[in-house]
């Protein structure tokens, strides 16, 4: 579904490249986590496959068509994106999630519109809010907002870039899941950056290891080992098995 | 979403309306209309002439003096007309402003446009009536000087110029928010100094008339100006409204409405240059008239939140309604001659803007 190709970015000519030469390739329903210490790129590669930032040199493709040369309309059709930092302004939350039909409706949002929204506010257990000023509610309700919003773009790639940052571990949970829950049934392809490594090896399928701006390990769960994880954080932590699952030990 | 295309039109149709109700929105825009109209009325009855309530009313159904149906018809009402149309320009392109720039301190004149503007008048003003220290005053150019139209297109001349001066800058940097506002201050303080020196070697006739152009004025409107002005300001409202969701999305920040399919760089300079046309028609024509821009997208903020499609009206009937106000009060406080309108715009509006700030919860 997602492919890309020694993908090379850099904020300006003069500026050393952030990404220099990134590859990976994700599947419809598949959950990829991207892994890397602060400043490796993370967001950066989010931005570029999202169409905020232009990529220097590379191949950005979606299901064969090149995501660079996409008007941003279509592209919005494809890929929706849940952001680190989240802001609505004083909008009521239906109006909130509305914003994300804005490539479907152009300048005004119809009965359609209003129908697919509610739709998800209710499969999402917010309808609720509806009326409610997203600015006031709280972190996990919010993210909950910004998922509803990037669904009803019905993508076929949803990424979250830290998506548990600023919660606490009942709502971390609880947002996981539900990003689970929409790879599962919705068969929707999942890009994600997670500081906590165990969180991340417990939803993740594929991990994407990056290093000096690309991609230094590719692996699936089962391949994870204690050097991949070491070498791309300059650290050194155990990985042991508790009850069939991985957990990673850092060493004090 | 399959749940949604099985449901019927009717169905949707329902949960459609339920969502649009927005009945206390709609009260409040209401209410502002009825307060602009009512207003509109009573400042036809206020000015230093002294006309009773009769003669105004005779005056408006042409029945009166010949000299109240002229101060009635070509002077009351082109200067109400100015104040509706130029109090909805200058606040909603603060409101634009605003939302694209996402400051809370950017105003319509961001851009530098009134810098520029009142260079380009001083400049018209000073060069050719006022005269130069060294020249002295120039009565033969007085003729070209006195015309307010050549004036006003000079203000809007060099308007137009830092405009597009800023914004081709600014496109280097794919329009970011931070660089459009610091580009906008240092050119326009390159505007100011050049007036500041263009004063100096002013006589003072040229300089007393230059300053006094400063002083923002209604009563320079006329219908032919009040035309010129409502096509800039309809043609502002109309594509701002139509964006209004799109302006919604920008609340979210650049990253998250790009994501969503808005081409942000676009309805940026789109937005900022139309903003920036209506601030130079009005400013050109009445001259600068301070702080309408910022106190009234402010107070509607706060009444309706920042939902554009109802913050875009109100914001123009806010400042239609204070600028009224404000030209008003400057008629009946200037024991005849009208004080500067700018000067009651900030007197009025702070005071007020300070209590819906500090009014009400803290953020």
């Amino acid at each position: 579904m997602l492919r890309i190709e020694n993908l090379c970015f850099r904020y300006r000519k003069r500026d050393a490249f952030v990404l220099r030469g990134i590859s990976l390739e994700l599947e419809a329903g598949e959950i990829g986590v991207i892994l890397g210490k602060n400043g490796s790129g993370k967001t950066t590669l989010f931005k570029t496959i999202l169409g905020i930032l232009s990529p220097e040199k590379g191949t950005l493709k979606y299901d064969g068509a090149d995501l660079t040369k996409m008007r941003s309309k279509e592209r919005a059709r494809r890929i929706a994106y849940v952001p680190q930092d989240i802001r609505f302004g004083a909008l009521s939350v239906m109006d909130c999630v509305l914003l994300g039909r804005i490539s479907y409706f152009g300048l005004r949002a119809g009965p359609e519109d209003y129908a697919a929204a509610e739709r998800v506010l209710r499969d999402m257990g917010l309808e609720a809010f509806a009326r409610r000023n997203a600015e006031e509610l709280s972190g996990g309700e919010r993210q909950k907002i910004a998922i509803a919003r990037a669904l009803i773009q019905e993508p076929g790639l949803m990424i979250f870039d830290e998506p548990t940052g600023n919660l606490d571990i009942a709502n971390e949970q609880l947002i996981l899941e539900e990003a689970g829950r929409l790879a599962g049934e919705k068969h929707i392809g999942i890009l994600c950056s997670l500081h906590d490594l165990n969180e991340a090896f417990a939803f993740g399928d594929r991990f994407f290891f990056i290093k000096d701006g690309f991609v230094k390990y590719a692996v699936e769960k089962e391949e994870i080992r204690e050097e991949m994880i070491n070498d791309t954080f300059d650290t050194c932590v155990r990985i042991v098995e508790v009850e069939g699952r991985k957990i990673v030990l850092k060493s004090v | 979403m399959e749940t949604v295309e099985k449901m019927g039109m009717q169905e949707r149709r329902q949960i459609h309306n339920k969502h649009n109700e927005h009945k206390r929105e709609l009260t409040i825009l209401a209410l502002l209309a009825a307060a602009v109209l009512a207003l509109a009325f009573c400042c036809l009855f206020a000015g230093s002439s002294h006309m009773s309530f009769g003669d105004c009313l005779n005056a408006l159904l042409g029945k009166s003096t010949a000299a109240n149906n002229r101060i009635l018809w070509n002077i009351r009402i082109p200067r109400v007309l100015a104040a509706l149309i130029a109090g909805a320009g200058l606040s909603v392109s603060g409101l634009i402003m605003q939302t694209n720039l996402n400051n809370p301190m950017a105003s319509p004149s961001t851009l530098g446009v009134s810098n520029a503007a009142v260079f380009g008048a001083n400049l018209s003003i000073i060069a050719f009536s006022g005269g130069f220290l060294s020249t002295g005053n120039n009565p033969a150019n007085y003729g070209t000087g006195a015309n307010p139209y050549s004036t006003s297109l000079m203000a809007f001349g060099f308007s137009l110029l830092s405009i597009l001066l800023i914004l081709a800058l600014c496109r280097l940097r794919a329009f970011s928010p931070g660089v459009v506002v610091l580009a906008g201050i240092a050119v326009g303080s390159v505007w100011t100094a050049a007036t500041t020196v263009l004063q100096f070697y002013a006589t003072d006739v040229g300089l007393s008339a230059a300053v006094i152009w400063n002083f923002g004025d209604l009563g320079r409107a006329t219908y032919r100006t009040d035309l010129l002005m409502l096509a800039a300001v309809v043609c502002g409202l109309v594509f701002f409204q139509l964006m209004s969701w799109k302006y919604n999305a920008l609340l979210g920040g650049d990253g998250a409405a790009k994501s969503m399919g808005v081409s942000v760089e676009r309805l940026r300079f789109c937005s900022l240059l139309l903003a920036s046309v209506i601030t130079a028609v009005c400013v050109s024509f009445l001259g600068i008239i301070g702080f309408v821009g910022i106190i009234c997208p402010h107070v509607t903020k706060k009444l309706l939140g920042q939902d554009h499609r109802f913050g875009i009206p109100a914001a123009s009937l806010a400042g239609s309604l204070l600028l009224l106000l404000a030209d008003t009060l400057s008629r009946s406080m200037g024991n005849g001659s009208a004080l500067p309108v700018g000067a009651i715009t900030s007197l009025l509006g702070a005071p007020f803007f300070l209590a819906v700030i500090f009014s009400g919860k803290s953020d």
